[in-house]
């Protein structure tokens, strides 16, 4: 078989493991959920960007100095740790992610749930990454899940329970203080974060 | 002086529930820790299918069952904990259950109706997420639904043993919804953004 250059070589509704896509050259991006090809969107706003850059700014001075580190998109996360690529079925490529365990970075990512894991919605993935991702992100064991609402701005925070569980906390709407139980005494000061500039 | 107008009255200043009963406005307002709110102009056409698919399925639900749904306008005074005074914040939910009659009289709801319900409009979603929260958690509103009728999704907050608000899984496309206030009712998310 050829390589794969293209889309239309590709089967949307086959099951494809980590194996499979490492060995794929297209130029778009994608994610592999739960073996399932889930297109991601084209490059993303300038809205989009502006509120990831800072907050990969925060959490990288914020984490400066201390083991864990702060990545953001595109970074492939594989979201269960294995061994063997045919085993890898989840690949997410997550608006930003922490991981505590430097043990899960290898030269290609992530191997294993990061610790902390921050989409941004754009329009149109909200049931992707309020649905299908929070329930693999649940399974997975990731510590805390961020969702931003780059229109609303405000940020949903689901933090895991002592059941293996995300609970909602309170929304963090623009005028408050975002502060994080995983990443002690973090205090991000959301105006800034959706200002305009 | 009867009050007819919003000019004549000062949104930095704290009123009662009895200054509220007097005024005659055309605008809707409500009163959150005694202070002015103003409400949304009409709301979206999105918004108002989301409501009517909601009100249809507790409604039917609720045919035949103790308990009431409301949708606004109508007055819920939730008490305001200042010592013994008795002063209310009054809100007008989007949708109401109430499964205690003795909290209603003509004028709407005296206390934490069991199920509120709030339907975002643009720029109303810090009031619906902060102010408002804060008021129905302290007032013991058992559940409270926030609904996103741009991204078609439902944020669901429960009471703990603590009185605090905690946030289920979010509710999209596809999903069912149950709650303990309503026994047996599913009810589709599809059902919810239907004709949105």
């Amino acid at each position: 078989m050829g390589v794969i250059t293209s889309l239309d070589q590709l089967d949307l509704n086959a099951t494809y493991t980590y194996a499979d896509y490492l060995q794929w050259q297209l130029k778009e991006r994608l994610e592999l959920l739960r073996g399932k090809i889930a297109l991601m969107s084209p490059a993303p706003s300038v809205r989009h960007q502006r509120i990831s850059g800072k907050l990969h700014g925060v959490l990288w001075t914020y984490l400066n100095g201390n083991p864990y580190e702060v990545f953001s998109a595109p970074f492939d996360v594989r979201l269960t740790r294995q061994k063997n690529a045919e085993e890898v079925t989840t690949i997410v490529q997550p608006d930003l992610c922490v991981i505590c365990d430097a043990s899960k970075l290898d030269e290609q990512g992530c191997n294993g749930a990061p610790e902390l894991i921050i989409e941004i919605l754009s329009p149109g993935n909200t049931h992707k990454e309020m649905k299908d991702k929070f329930d693999l992100y649940q399974e997975a064991g990731v510590e805390e899940y961020w969702i931003v609402h780059p229109q609303d701005n405000n940020v949903l925070i689901y933090e895991m329970n002592e059941e293996g569980k995300f609970i909602g906390k309170q929304p963090f709407t623009e005028d408050d203080i975002l502060t994080s139980n995983l990443l002690t005494d973090l205090t991000i000061d959301l105006k800034n974060i959706f200002a305009e500039k | 002086m009867p009050i007819t107008s919003l000019d004549q009255l000062d949104l930095n200043a704290t009123y009662t529930y009895a200054d509220y009963l007097q005024w005659q406005l055309k605008e809707r307002l409500e009163l959150l820790r005694g202070k002015i709110a103003l409400m949304s102009p009409a709301p979206s056409r999105k918004h108002q299918q989301i409501l009517v698919n909601l009100l249809l399925q507790i409604g039917n639900y609720l045919d035949g069952k103790s308990c009431f749904v409301y949708c606004a306008p109508f007055d819920v005074r939730l008490p305001i904990n200042r010592g013994d005074s008795t002063e209310y914040s009054v809100v007008q939910p989007d949708l109401c259950v109430v499964c205690d009659e003795d909290k209603l009289d003509g004028k709407g709801c005296t206390g934490a109706p069991d199920l509120v319900v709030e339907i975002l409009s643009p720029g109303n979603t810090k009031k619906e997420m902060k102010d408002k929260f804060n008021l129905y958690e302290e007032a013991g509103v058992q559940e409270y639904w926030i609904v996103d009728p741009e991204r078609l999704h439902m944020l669901i907050f429960e009471l703990n043993d603590q009185g605090k608000y905690i946030g289920k899984p979010p509710i999209t496309k596809g999903d069912q919804l149950e709650t303990p206030i309503l026994p047996n009712l599913v009810i589709e998310a599809d059902k919810i953004f239907e004709k949105v």
